[in-house]
């Protein structure tokens, strides 16, 4: 007798837990080969987790040292040290699997596809061992480099930058490392959440929550597409778990037994999983929001914006590989490969004209990530990953040296403001690491930057235009923006890092990257003069050890990337991972055994030839305009002070193109107008909508109880004791007549 | 049943009580009347003698303790007319019945709770007159 | 005999309880006078201990008792911490001053404890009632206590006012019911609960309810719908509550209540839900009466609330309200009798009426608790504005039991008034559903204002108040608020309980011949 609380609760919910929908995921776990990892490996994420726990704590106790960081750093070098053991572990490839926990059963019938499980499980192959190991590796080196970088903030503000952090880290595990496309979904919101957090850390300062708030909602237009996309999936494929995902693709069939070719979403879904993949990794129409993200604290910029999490979208991809490849008209991977090459040029552009370095280089990520899309589309799967690994290296050391000086120079961005830190005292590091980071984006030969992007460049050629349409003219496109790339690197290098000794503070005099002062400046005259006044006694200072530390590692990462490229028998370290990984393609198969040749050479020797040339082109070009006189400047520079450069007259002749790449060629403007004002609009007529119609019949249904209330009124109830006497025989008597009339 | 059938002697008793009653009132009258001494005046041919004047206002003040004592014998006046119908079923009761001492048991609580009703009319100071 | 005598333990052992506390109440020291709470409280624990044995009973409703003394019991002990203080406190000053001296005529102390534990007494007859005369002397049992307590409960003039039309306006209740019992005893010929459901089974299956035991029957009804204060017997209502102090005013959304319901169920009991002609309800007259009674009720009473400005008056209607609501389970009636608390209406009302005795308590004692400089206790809404932040325990307890009252999950109301809508539901009584909905939505309006001046709003400068002199009344409201909590955890147990409770054994025609076999046959099927 009795139904317990259990069941209405369920009922409530309308989620009955079904046992078997547990245990049909664990069957289909189960049927994939693969081997059991050990329970040590749900450390990985749940170490960061942990962090975000105990530095929560710390606020609480309102701490003001430095032990957040130092918990964070610690728990991620576990973290990271934990993923070196898995992989020097892994047998090289099958996939480890761990399932920690059954996270959603439902169950709504016995048939396929109709039960929706999911583990909080955890899917271990060369591809996600690949990405952890630079997530933790790097999260632990930028954790203890913005343990310097964000002492100023030391306290609640401290304590809130690495709770997100570590955040970060979890999600990014869980997005990684998740053996199912809801725990990818679930990292990748993580991650979303994380990075506007993050990039709205100064919350006083409007540009940095605008930016934030962008950054979220443009990604919540890509991860519509993922949504759908993988909604799309389950209907198909009637499984999100990744090795039954690929089994199920494999067979050519979908759930149903529709053979697979003949389906729409055979294209749809992954045209839908690039737009989610798009979205995150900046590219195309979504681009808008990263260079904005640069508003964030720089270690952000390095590990979220540059470093790991943009790469997701291209993590996506390259995991949903064989999804992508089932379609024989190879539709989405067009889409991806042209997608990625416009991006890579079209940011290329942009970067060339900017001045603010950290924006530089947030442009040249979304270039490089175009890279590495065209490589996925051009069936460059390990060119594109290996690029990942060497990017995230190069471009995280990009940025901490771009932190480093931004630190040094009181938030000072502006290249014309900057000149020669190689000469000034402290630098000296940050200037090295900035060099050979500077190398590798511009693809100098025998960099991991030139190995990972002459594999995709080549690839390019390589692969068919009757595969993927277009694929050489891409190559094309590609090359020219190598050529970009060395040239607005350097840019950077020749004018900031070397020549004459020129330099003048940034806004944030007082606390550098302090949300406070940052508030504070611009506003009022008074307080102008006493900025000019500080400005007069600004000593720039050099990082500390935390800092220097941390880009000498980062450099010596950077050069050692390089070597991967040697090791093993598939096109390096990087080949053998995506080998032993769902990402894998049989070129060949593809192909069908036709291989373009580039100048009548293969593409891929060639290659190291033309992309050198374009490179060593890049960088004497932005000698010669940029660089400094003298053997800094590679004895063609002829600059002399920290704004003129021989570029500017070139640039005034080519008004108004130069003008319009310097305002990033009006997209912000052409999106405000063509998508934000009508939205606008049409917000403003919901919301008179909403307050007239709506809240009015809210309103009127609110108030007819209290206006029937005073009709009925207390005129019944007069307090005299004969009154209430006969009211209430005559209530019965009313009561009784409606009886009796509602009867007969 | 018809009236012929009724068994009239049963009702000789009442007849009897009857006229006992009767004539005890009429007795008790004429044997005042012959005996009584006799001082007559005003006083002395009121209604009540000693008693309430009744002519003037009814809506007069009395004090509070004639209804107590009154209602404390009600208390006792309602237990007796519990106690007759158990006393002459009681005797009734076969001797074996276990039912017996509970019979007992059940009139002894219901006197017990008369007896709280004494005590709390006694603790309340019904019966104090000053 | 012997049998019936097993099923009032309880109320023997808090009769006798009583007694005690009568004798002892009136003692010359002030410290044995001030054991009067705690022999109660001992004496109501007795007797919760008394009624857990107790087995099943025949009649109608043969599992009902333990149930409902159980629940009695401990509303009862919840009460009397509310309760405590209530009278004498100024004579007791006044001694222990040395002012004045010890006077029995003057003190009400044993009075007070007495009537509350009689009326207790009364209500545990009426869970175990078979027969209309049982059921006719435990209600006066239950009510005539109570007129008392309300008179005596302030010094006021206020009080006597409400006692003085509480007991008038009963009477005639009382006399409305027992008019309706004496026409179903001329209709049956039997005042025996079960005989007269089995008469009136076989004159159903004769061809027809006998109209004047179904007038009864209605009239009957009408009466009790003074003790559970529904329309059109509600008018006393909110002048008794806001005259009488707040711990009586708690006892009287409860006792009388209880007692109105449990009588109710059993009268709906005696002619069965068995008798509509499209689905299992009560026949024709009488659900049309309670139908109309329950809409009538909850409509007036939340109206009626919204406009109130002291919130005792706006606790007293949505307690007619909430009798509206359990009216609803009523008509449900006990299903199909094997099903589960979600279809059973009986056990939702018995359930409720554990949830509502449960959280009422905290609202009123929360108004106890605070004084007001002329010693009055908390009355208008702007007494209890800004509490939060002068006495926020007491603004918690508020908070949780009006948001209980209102129904707000995952709290115990809410429990309760899911069952009166699934069981409604599940007996086709949608437009009654609608209407419990509606009302459910109007309640909102003003518990949530309560809450808000409670909690958001700032306390008005011109009102002064300050903590009550009693401490055990915040502990009562503290410990209703808790309950409203805690209870959650056994709530499944609580629901089982009740329908085990609502156990109905329907009537059939041959009962009137064999009435003690069917009485064993009840025992078998359990």
């Amino acid at each position: 007798m009795g139904v317990s609380m259990t069941t209405i609760m369920d009922a409530i919910l309308s989620a009955a837990v079904a046992q078997h929908g547990g245990e049909a995921a664990h069957a289909a776990v189960a049927a994939s080969h693969g081997v059991t990892g050990p329970l040590w490996i749900g450390l990985i994420p749940l170490l960061p987790l942990l962090g975000v726990v105990l530095v929560t704590l710390l606020a609480c106790f309102n701490e003001k040292s430095k032990m957040p960081a130092w918990i964070s750093v610690g728990l991620l070098a576990v973290s990271f040290l934990l993923t070196l053991f898995a992989y020097l572990g892994w047998n090289g490839h099958d996939a480890i699997h761990l399932k920690l926990w059954d996270w959603i059963g439902l169950s709504w019938g016995d048939l396929r596809g109709q039960t929706l499980a999911a583990g909080f499980a955890f899917y271990f192959d060369g591809l996600s061992l690949l990405w952890m190991l630079f997530v933790t590796g790097l999260a632990c080196l930028i954790g203890l480099y913005a343990s310097e970088y964000m002492e100023h903030d030391a306290g609640l503000g401290y304590c809130r930058f690495f709770a997100a952090f570590n955040l970060f880290v979890f999600s990014m595990s869980c997005l990684v490392m998740g053996d199912n496309l809801l725990m990818l979904f679930l990292g990748w919101e993580g991650v979303g959440l994380c990075s506007y957090l993050l990039i709205g850390y100064f919350y006083k300062k409007k540009s940095a929550v605008d930016a934030g708030m962008k950054a979220f909602v443009v990604n919540r237009i890509g991860d519509l597409g993922l949504l759908m996309g993988m909604l799309l999936t389950f209907t198909t494929f009637g499984t999100l778990q990744y090795d039954a995902l690929f089994n199920q693709i494999h067979t050519g069939l979908t759930a149903g037994g529709t053979p697979l070719s003949q389906t729409w979403q055979v294209w749809a879904i992954p045209l839908l999983l690039m737009g989610g993949a798009f979205g995150k990794s900046a590219q195309l129409f979504f681009y808008v929001w990263l260079p904005d993200a640069m508003e964030g604290p720089t270690p952000v910029s390095a590990l979220i914006h540059a470093a790991t999490m943009v790469t997701a979208g291209v993590y996506l991809v390259a995991r949903m590989m064989p999804l992508y490849l089932a379609d024989p008209a190879h539709i989405a991977l067009t889409a991806v490969t042209w997608g990625g090459a416009i991006t890579a040029f079209w940011s290329a552009t942009i970067a060339v004209a900017q001045f603010d370095i950290k924006r530089i280089m947030g442009y040249s990520t979304i270039s490089q990530l175009g890279y590495m899309f065209a490589g996925l589309g051009v069936l460059a799967t390990t060119g594109g990953v290996f690029h990942v690994f060497t990017h995230a290296f190069f471009k995280a050391t990009l940025f901490l040296s771009c932190g480093a000086v931004m630190h040094g120079f009181a938030g000072q961005l502006d290249m014309r403001k900057l000149s020669g830190l190689w000469s000034i005292n402290g630098f000296r590091v940050v200037v090295i690491a900035m060099l050979i980071g500077c190398l590798n984006l511009s693809g100098f030969p025998f960099t991991g930057g030139y190995f990972s992007k002459d594999m995709i460049i080549a690839e390019a050629f390589v692969t068919p235009d009757s595969v993927i349409a277009g694929s050489s003219w891409a190559g094309w496109l590609l090359l020219l923006t190598a050529g970009m790339t060395a040239y607005y690197t350097f840019r950077v290098f020749f004018r900031v890092f070397v020549g004459p000794v020129v330099y003048e503070p940034g806004e944030d005099l007082h606390a550098h990257d302090d949300h406070e002062h940052a508030d504070a400046h611009g506003h009022g005259h008074g307080h102008d003069d006493a900025h000019d006044h500080a400005a007069e006694h600004f000593h720039p200072h050099g990082p500390k050890w935390a800092i220097n530390l941390v880009l000498t590692l980062l450099s010596v990462g950077c050069i050692l990337s390089a070597g991967l490229y040697f090791l093993g028998d598939h096109h390096g370290w990087a080949g053998g991972m995506v080998h032993a990984s769902s990402a894998v393609v049989d070129t060949h198969a593809v192909e069908g055994g036709e291989e373009a040749l580039l100048f009548g050479q293969p593409p891929h020797e060639i290659m190291f030839y033309i992309s050198a040339v374009f490179g060593f082109g890049g960088i004497l070009l932005a000698a010669w305009f940029h660089g400094p006189k003298g053997i800094a400047g590679l004895l063609i520079g002829g600059r002399t002070t920290a704004a003129e450069v021989r570029m500017d007259p070139i640039a005034k002749a080519l008004r108004p193109i130069s003008t319009w790449a310097v305002r990033k060629w009006y997209v912000d403007e052409f999106y405000h107008l063509v998508l934000v004002t009508p939205l606008k609009i049409f917000a403003h007529l919901f919301h008179w909508f909403d307050k007239l119609i709506v809240d009015g019949l809210v309103n009127f249904f609110g108030a007819t109880p209290r206006v029937s209330s005073d009709a009925i009124g207390e005129s019944t109830q007069t307090g005299v004791l004969h009154d209430y006497a006969l009211r209430m025989v005559a209530g019965i008597a009313v009561v009784l007549v409606v009886v009796v009339l509602v009867l007969f | 049943m018809t009236l012929a059938d009724t068994d009239l002697h049963s009702y000789l008793p009442i007849l009897i009580l009857f006229f006992a009653a009767a004539g005890f009132a009429v007795a008790n009258i004429v044997l005042t009347f012959l005996i009584g001494p006799r001082r007559d005046g005003a006083r002395k041919s009121v209604s009540y003698e000693s008693g309430m004047n009744p002519v003037g206002t009814a809506r007069k003040r009395f004090n509070v303790r004639f209804y107590l004592i009154a209602m404390v014998f009600l208390v006792f006046d309602v237990e007796v007319v519990f106690l007759y119908p158990w006393a002459t079923t009681f005797g009734n009761l076969d001797p074996q019945s276990s039912h017996a001492g509970l019979w007992l048991f059940r009139i002894l609580f219901f006197l017990l709770t008369t007896v709280v009703a004494y005590l709390y009319g006694y603790r309340k100071g019904v019966f104090r007159f000053d | 005999m012997t049998d019936k005598l097993a099923l009032v333990w309880p109320e023997i052992w808090l009769f006798v309880t009583t007694c005690v506390v009568m004798v002892v109440g009136l003692s010359p020291d002030l410290r044995v006078r001030k054991l009067c709470g705690w022999i109660s409280a001992l004496g109501l624990v007795v007797a919760i201990g008394a009624a857990v044995p107790v087995a099943h009973a025949g009649g109608l409703f043969p599992s009902i008792t333990p149930y409902a003394k159980g629940m009695i019991g401990v509303v009862g002990l919840m009460l009397l911490p509310l309760l405590a203080g209530t009278v004498d406190r100024d004579l007791d000053a006044a001694i222990e001053s040395g002012k004045a001296t010890f006077s029995a005529l003057r003190s009400n102390r044993a009075e007070f404890y007495a009537f509350f534990l009689f009326s207790l007494t009364g209500l545990m007859l009426t869970a175990s009632a078979d027969d209309l005369i049982w059921l006719f002397l435990a209600l006066e049992l239950t009510s005539l206590p109570t007129y008392i307590m309300v008179t005596i409960s302030t010094r006021g003039t206020r009080s006597q006012e409400a006692g003085v039309k509480y007991f008038f306006l009963g009477a005639l209740g009382a006399a409305i019911f027992l008019y309706g019992f004496a026409l179903i005893y001329g209709a049956t010929g039997t005042t025996d609960l079960a005989e007269i459901a089995a008469a009136f089974r076989a004159q159903s299956e004769a061809g027809g309810l006998n109209t004047i035991g179904v007038a009864g029957l209605a009239v009957a009804l009408i009466g009790l719908c003074f003790k559970i204060a529904a329309v059109p017997m509600h008018m006393y209502a909110a002048d008794v509550y806001q005259g009488a102090a707040s711990g009586v005013s708690a006892m009287l959304a409860f006792v009388p209540k209880t007692a109105g319901f449990l009588a109710i169920i059993m009268l709906c009991g005696a002619v069965g839900w068995t008798h509509g002609a499209t689905h299992d309800s009560l026949p024709a007259p009488i659900y049309i009466l309670l139908w109309v009674i329950a809409a009538a009720t909850m409509f007036t009473g939340n109206l009626l609330a919204i406009r109130q400005s002291s919130v005792k008056r706006i606790l007293a209607y949505s307690s007619v309200a909430h009798s509206g609501y359990m009216l609803v389970g009523v008509i449900a009636g006990p299903g199909s009798g094997h099903g589960t608390f979600w279809d059973n209406g009986i056990a939702a009302v018995l359930f409720y009426l554990l949830t509502y005795g449960v959280t009422n308590v905290g609202t009123f004692a929360v108004l106890a608790s605070i004084q007001k400089p002329n010693g009055e206790e908390a009355d208008d809404i702007a007494d209890i504005r800004g509490l939060h932040g002068t006495r926020p325990h007491l603004a918690g307890a508020m908070l949780l039991c009006v948001l209980s009252l209102l129904g707000m999950p995952p709290l115990l109301g809410f429990f309760g008034k899911v069952g009166l809508f699934t069981s409604a539901i599940s007996a086709g009584e949608i437009p009654l559903v609608i209407v419990l909905g509606l009302n459910s939505a109007i309640a909102a309006f003003y518990y949530l204002r309560i809450a808000r001046a409670a909690y958001l709003e700032p306390a008005d400068e011109h009102v002064e108040t300050r903590a009550g002199p009693i401490p055990q009344r915040v502990f009562a409201a503290v410990l209703s608020a808790s309950a409203v909590v805690l209870l959650l955890t056994v709530a499944q147990m609580l629901m089982e309980r009740s329908v085990t409770a609502s156990g109905y054994h329907a009537p059939h025609a041959g009962m009137a011949d064999t009435p003690h076999e069917a009485l064993d046959l009840t025992r078998a099927d359990d």
